[in-house]
Formats: structure tokens, sequence, C-alpha cells
């Protein structure tokens, strides 16, 4: 049994005046309209997205019922949203459940996110040391730039790149092109990486009616299914990795092309969250599209990566990953056949999940 | 011996309340309740929200209620908690005239020194009016409570 | 439907604080506890499913540290959703293995609720800032509006309620694990001074320190793994609205009614009364065993009070309830609704410190938000319901 996407809702991603419950019940709205649905015919919503980072304990208490959950079973996973359209998976390929709603929130224009994120760090160790979720980024990509030589002006071609595709594409956030000397001449934020190449904060909503292939296939003439998943977890301990490589992104990846059946060769694009540009090279390189450190080749042959201008260009903590999903959903709806979307939480990458969709 | 280490948060936070419960605050400040009535199951909520969770409908017809009401539930709270008011306070969900929905209110106008006998004068069903500041400034707390109306 | 069982069971003591244990150890101790059952190893895990309510412990996403003892190097998956992220962290794990790409997960939930000063202020950031935070609503005020009109109306006296306290606490006495170890007597209970009213302090849960750890098989593992383990028969969980204003009378959890009539339905259940021999419910107060009990069909409406009074919900009654001691005497809030999927598979399996001769079917429950969700699992000593 295939499980297939048969409803995409995406709402804009900027900073938003309304509260994110009534962001997410727009993106359910969308969703329920896209697939030509009523919220009665979803039997279960599984959410995505944090707590502290939008200011409420428990913020399923709002998103379920904007999901269309009044009444009906509701899970969330706290972590990226990418983990609910997982979860989501589950549920229906065991038989419990025919079609769920997935929903990601994010909502980072209420608070201070480096001081959100600092605060999932122990009190002992790591958390009195004042390192921010972007400086863990910033060691890895440091970690990743001595150890294969990559210079400024590949880092700054991956940022031309995502802006000029977040530029034609209508949900991203930062849509302003810029050139590589902009990027060259911004000012240094977190070493080694420039302000240019620091992603934003952004407010959104992404929504996904996932149903069971007999469903799928009465509710849309094009469902896009989903062939594989995989997803993994690395040491907490920065110390006791290896930062230069996204080594949770290449199990994940692993495992995902395990259960679709393919490898990196049949893939026709990839969405790739890449919170600096060094990500997203490192990105490329786990999911097989190049050998460690040749993540630049990929970029200069013109592969389809980040249409929708990645997460340098739109960034709503805790549904980033499943913006970035449903926009590559959305690539498979235009025509091709198979894609690939990573999506990465935690300091310096721990946690990844890599999703593989197809016609 | 092991090692404890004291912290605190303090996360500031900015929220956007949205058009639909703006309006609602506005309203407060002329010391008049609105509600949204749903265009399919023609419930009037209080307070007003942008969609119906029941049918998930848009929601823009705007309806006044009444500042008065009847009790559907009180507690009057005696401990003492961080961040919330000093005991002993009460509160309670108040069905308002006109409105479909009950609202999360403080309840007071009468001594809560013993609970029993304070339950007796707030009981469910006991019918209660807003008691507003002076002058309100667009906030939930510009009701200060309901109190029991003399039939 | 694949099958899938419960095969191990780890707890750690719950207690106030565990100043001996930092976070990720705290997980390991119930982690390692639940493999020994089990008789397995790390090695035999394939996926962890980890809950925690963000932020009791004053870390935000523990889980990340906490994976360090929990699934680093492993798919890991959190949940978290309020006073059911136990049970729904089990329902996950078990959604892990049912859906074939798993065969055994461990779902664990750590909370460290002692470390929290004063866990209201953390309650509150649940309460929409925008209408009803200020409203002085404190998690126990919740529970004391469902018994204002449960009395009001079904004349429940608070005698009946005290006798709750007063059998959950002499059950907590049998199980080693429980954070509250204290004989009361219904005087004790209702001499007790008025939390929020009509609540009194020997009404309402503690808060505690601890971990748990539950291990889920597929069908033909968990019957290589063990002689008796606990076959999940089926699991639901239901949302209401957000405004606890919206709930149409206090006095029934009609959506409770809801979601265990969809289990019911889903496992072949009849007559819950007979068909179930014993249920872990999530009643932090009092007043909820009773509304829940009622809820679930084990009592008709407004006759749930009297049943501990006549000791039918002890544990040598005929709906013997909580006799792990429950909820009203540990609670480690994200971890409680898992401890309650455990003790039920302990009740099934034959092994509960405190048993239920002959239990074969148990309930396992939760609640959660402003009495907004419900989260429920059936388990059994046989893979289907025989009757």
């Amino acid at each position: 049994m295939k499980v297939g996407i048969v409803g995409i809702g995406i709402t804009s991603f900027g900073v938003h005046k309304e509260p994110f419950y009534n962001i997410a019940y727009e993106a359910a709205k969308k969703a329920l309209e896209d697939a030509e649905m009523e919220r009665h015919e979803i039997d279960n919503v599984v959410l995505g997205g944090y707590d502290v980072a939008v200011g409420r304990t428990i913020s399923n208490m709002y998103t379920a019922p904007a999901a269309g959950g009044y009444l009906k079973d509701e899970i969330r996973v706290s972590d990226d949203a990418a983990y609910a359209l997982a979860l989501a998976y589950m549920r229906i390929k065991s038989g419990i459940f025919d079609v769920a709603m997935v929903l990601g929130y994010g909502h980072c224009s209420e608070t201070p996110m480096e001081l959100v994120e600092l605060l999932s760090l122990d009190p002992f160790f790591h958390r009195d040391l004042g390192i921010s979720y972007q400086m863990s980024y910033a060691m890895q990509s440091y970690a990743y730039r001595m150890r294969y030589g990559i210079d400024d002006e590949t880092a700054a071609e991956v940022v031309v790149r995502a802006r000029k595709r977040a530029s034609k594409y209508e949900y991203a956030h930062v849509r302003e092109e810029v050139t590589a000397d902009e990027v060259l001449s911004s000012e240094m934020a977190i070493f080694p990486l420039r302000k240019l190449e620091l992603p934003p904060w952004s407010d959104g909503c992404v929504a996904l009616i996932l149903a069971e292939e007999t469903i799928a296939k009465r509710i849309s003439s094009e469902p896009v299914w989903v062939e594989g998943l995989g997803w993994h977890t690395e040491n907490y301990y920065l110390g006791s990795r290896d930062l230069a490589e996204l080594f949770s992104t290449k199990k994940a990846a692993e495992k995902a092309y395990k259960m679709a059946g393919c490898d990196a060769k049949d893939v026709e694009a990839a969405e790739v969250m890449d919170l600096t540009p060094y990500h997203h090279l490192m990105a490329l390189e786990a999911l097989g599209f190049a050998a460690s450190g040749r993540g630049k080749e990929v970029v200069e042959s013109g592969f389809p990566v980040n249409s929708s201008g990645g997460a340098l260009c739109t960034n709503a903590h805790g549904t980033t990953g499943l913006f970035l999903t449903a926009s590559l959903a959305l690539q498979i709806r235009d025509g091709r056949d198979r894609g690939i979307a990573s999506a990465v939480s935690g300091y310096a990458a721990q946690n990844s999940i890599v999703t593989i969709l197809g016609v | 011996m092991v090692l404890r280490i004291e912290a605190k948060w303090e996360i500031p936070y900015v929220h956007s309340a949205g058009e639909h419960a703006t309006k609602f605050f506005e309203a407060l400040k002329e010391k008049k309740i609105l509600g949204v009535k749903c265009p399919k199951c023609k419930r009037v909520l209080v307070p007003p929200r942008a969609f119906c969770e029941r049918c998930h409908v848009d929601t823009d017809e705007w309806v006044e209620v009444k500042d008065e009401g009847v009790v559907e539930t009180v507690t009057i709270n005696y401990a003492r908690f961080t961040g919330l008011p000093d005991p002993p306070y009460a509160v309670g969900i108040v069905k308002l005239d006109g409105a479909d929905t009950g609202m999360l209110a403080y309840l007071g106008g009468v001594d809560l020194s013993d609970w029993k006998k304070a339950h007796e004068k707030l009981k469910v069903g006991t019918r209660v009016k807003a008691v507003w500041k002076d002058k309100p400034e667009g906030r939930i707390t510009d009701i200060l409570y309901f109190k029991p109306v003399e039939e | 439907m694949k099958r899938v069982a419960v095969v191990g069971v780890g707890q750690t003591k719950f207690r106030t604080r565990r100043d001996d244990k930092t976070h990720p150890e705290l997980t390991r101790e119930a982690v390692s506890r639940a493999l020994e059952h089990a008789g397995i190893t790390m090695d035999d895990v394939d996926a962890f499913v980890f809950g925690t309510m963000d932020p009791f412990d004053g870390i935000n996403c523990p889980d990340r540290w906490s994976s360090t003892a929990a699934g680093f190097g492993k798919p890991f998956m959190k949940i978290s959703t309020g006073g059911t992220t136990g049970l729904t962290t089990g329902i996950a794990a078990y959604q892990h293995v049912a859906s074939g790409l798993f065969d055994v997960v461990v779902a664990v939930c750590t909370q460290r609720v002692g470390e929290n000063v004063d866990a209201q202020p953390v309650l509150n950031t649940a309460v929409d800032p925008i209408y009803e935070r200020y409203s002085g609503v404190g998690a126990i005020s919740v529970a004391a509006i469902q018994a204002t009109v449960h009395m009001q109306k079904y004349g429940t006296t608070e005698e009946q309620m005290a006798w709750v306290s007063v059998k959950d606490h002499e059950n907590a006495l049998k199980n080693p694990y429980a954070h509250i170890q204290k004989r009361l007597s219904v005087e004790d209970v209702l001499s007790s001074p008025v939390v929020s009213s009509p609540l009194k302090l020997y009404e309402c849960c503690p808060r505690s320190d601890g971990s748990v750890a539950v291990v889920f098989a597929s069908g033909e593992k968990a019957e290589e793994i063990r002689d008796n383990p606990a076959w999940i028969l089926a699991e639901s969980s239901i949302s209401d609205s957000y405004f606890v204003g919206d709930r149409p009378d206090l006095a029934v959890w009609d959506s409770l009614t809801i979601a265990g009539r969809r289990l019911y339905r889903l496992a072949g259940i009849d007559d819950p009364k007979k068909d179930i021999d014993v249920a872990e419910l999530y009643s932090p107060f009092t007043i909820q065993e009773i509304l829940e009990l009622e809820a679930l069909g084990f009592a008709e409406k407004g006759e749930g009070a009297g049943l501990a009074e006549e000791g039918v919900t002890f544990v040598d009654g005929d709906m013997p309830t909580n006799p792990s001691g429950g909820v009203l005497c540990t609670n480690p809030i994200g971890a409680t609704g898992l401890v309650r999927l455990g003790e039920a598979s302990l009740q099934v399996m034959g092994e509960a410190s405190n048993q239920v001769d002959g239990a074969e079917v148990a309930l396992a429950h939760a609640w959660g938000g402003t009495l907004q969700f419900h989260a429920l699992m059936l388990v059994s000593s046989h893979k289907k319901l025989r009757r």
C-alpha cells in the first residue's frame, strides 16, 4: 500500500500580524481546497512545531483545531514538521488511519529565536558558554570549509542562486536578488558566515493532506507518493562529532533510498535545508549527489536544487523542513518524476530527516 | 553532594492578537463585549475567533452580547502560585446573554473567606453582571469580575 | 493490521527531585530497566520515540540532550502533546511498529517537574495570551470547575471524592516506584486545606521527577521475546476545541466518551464493565477519576462518585482503577501517560506490583490541555479480545 500527498496548502512566509493559529487555519483550509475536500473527510491530524518558539506551552492546543482536528485524532511532533509527515505516513501505512492532515507551524517574529534555542542547551556544560544555534552551524561551516578548501566565492554563489530562485517563488520570505559582491561585502555576522549568508527567521504554516493509496487515487488525479523516508539522530555533544560532515543526513538518506529502492542518480530534484551556504553543499554530499567536499560541482551543474530558494530564504523554525518538502511536492506535480528533501534540527544538525517523493 | 545550578528564564515575547481579537479589545474600551456568529452552525462564539473550530469556516458576522449572563461553573483559589493573582480569588465560566459559548472570567462581589458560603452565592446558574474598570484599556482584565445580580 | 505488543517496561523511582542524576542519566535508568525486562539490548532496538512536555524541565527540547541515552545513532522522534504526551508517545511508538518500518521500538518519557521551582508559570503559558491567560486559571482550577458542576448537578459529596484519594494512596503503598507513599483516611483528606474549591490538598497530585520506558515489538518478535506480551488491541485520541468555555457541559467529559467509543469499536468491546478488567486513568485530581469512569462507560452519569466508597474501584473490587496508586500519587506530567500504559501492560502480563487477579484486558488513559485532549490504549494478554 502506498501513501500519497493529495492536498498542499502553503501560506505566505514572512512577518505575519495574525497569530499562528489563524495562519495554521489558513494553511489547512488551502490544503483542503487544493484537495477539494471537507474537514470531515480527514480522520486525523498530525502536527509539527515547537512550543517555546511560539511562546505557548502545548502549542497544539491551538493548532489541532486550526488544522481541522476538532473531535478528531490528534498528535504532534515537537520538531520540524517534516517529522510529522513521517509519522502521518506510519499512521496510514499501518492501516490505522486513512487520511491525515499534516500541519507545520513556525512563528519566529514574536520572540528572540537565538535565546529560545540557547535554552535547549543543558544548563551545565553548554548553556553558560553562550553558543547560539547559528554559531553551531557556523562551526560546522568552518570545519567543512577548512577540510575541503571551500572559498568565499563558492559560498556567495550559493546565496546568489538561492535568492534568484526565491525571487520566482511566491511563498518564499526573502525574495530580493543579490550579487556575489553584495554577499562578499556584507558584514561578518558569525564567523565565517556573513550577514547575507544567514537565513531569515520567518512566520508561516504548511499543510499537507496524506491519504492511503486507494483513497488518494479517488481524491486526486495527481497524487504525489511518499516513496522513501529516513531519519537519524547524532550525538548531542558537539565535541563527539565530526562537524565537517552532515552525518545525520547521510544516515537518514541511506534509509530513505533503501526504502524507495533507488539512489541519488534516480532523483531529479532536491530541496535541502541549507541554514548556511556551506550546509547547502554538505547536504548535497550527504544525499549522495557528490563526494565529500565536491558539492559545489552539483551547484555548477545546474541540477535543480532548492527551487524554493531553500532555508536561506525561508526559515520558519518548526516547519522549514516541511516547507521544503511541500515545495518539492509542487515540483513533482509540475512534471518531475522523483525528488528528495532533507531537513535538520538541533544544534549543528544533530537530527536529520529525508523524504523521497515521486509520481 | 551534587552541584545545583539556579536558572531563570526570561524570554520576551510580543504576541500579536490578530485582526479579529483586536476588534474585540477595541470594543472593550467602550465597555462592549463582541462575539462572532458562525455562518454555518450559527453559534455566537465568545470570545470571538477568526474561524469556527467545529465548522472550519471563516467567521465575520459580529454580534454584540450582553455584559450579563449565567455562571456555568466556578472555583475559588486559596493557594499561592507564582504568576497567578494573590489568593483568594474566584474564576469561572460565564455564558453571556446572546452567546453560545462560555467565557473564562473572574467572579467577585462575594466574601470568599469561607468557600462553602461563597459557593452558595456563586452557584451554577447564578446570574452575574460585569463590573468594569473605570477606564478600560482594551485588555481582558477591563472586566474586573462578574458579580451576582439581585433577582 | 500488524500485531504489536508491549514486551518490556522500566520505570525510575519517582521523587520530588532526582538530584543524583542528569536528564539523560534518568532516561538511561528507565531505558535500561525496560530493556532488561524485555531481555534485549540496545542493539536490538530499531528506533526511539521520546516524549516530554516542553519546557517543564527548564530545558527547551530536552530530548536533544536526553537522546544521548536513548537513541542517538538511530531514528529518534520527539512527541509532545500536553498531559497526553506519555500516552501519545506510546501511540507513536506503536504506530512505528504497526507500519512495518520497524520491529522493535522503545518509547521513553522523562520529566523533571521538580527542577521547576513552581510549574504554574509554565502551565500559564499554555493559556492563550490574548484572551485567557490573565484570567488566573491554574491547572487545579481546571479540575475544580469540573468538580463544582458535578457536585451541584449530581450531588457528588466531598466524602465520595475523598474516597478516591484514600484508595489511590492505599494502592501506592504497594508500588515501589510511586512518589507519595502515605496511608490516608477520609478525615485526613477532608481536613487538608482547600486549594481550589472544592478540591483539597490531598485530592491533588504531587509534581514528580522521573522517567519511564516501554518496549514495543512486532508480533513475531514479541513472541520470541517473552511468553506473556501485552498485546495492543487498539488506540484512540481526540482533540476538543481550544476554548474551555466551549465545552457544552463540564459535568460530563463527552470528548472522552467519543474517544472511548472509537477505542471500543476497534477492539470489539461491547460492555466495558465486563470486558475490561482494570483501568489506569489519568486522574491528577479526585473528581477526574469519577468523570472518567462515567465517560468511559464504567458507571452511569452521576453515579461514578460512589464507586470508591463502595469498594468497586479498589484492587479487589469489580472495576479496579489505578492499582498503581495513579496520578494522584505520582505525576511526572509528560511521562505520566506512559506510566499508565506501562502499568496496564504489567497488569495483563501478570507482573504488576499491585496485581489485579486474572487481569486480561487493561485500559490506559491520559488527558491534556485545558480539558482538550484525551488518549487511550487498550492492552490484553491475548492477541484478540476473548470473551
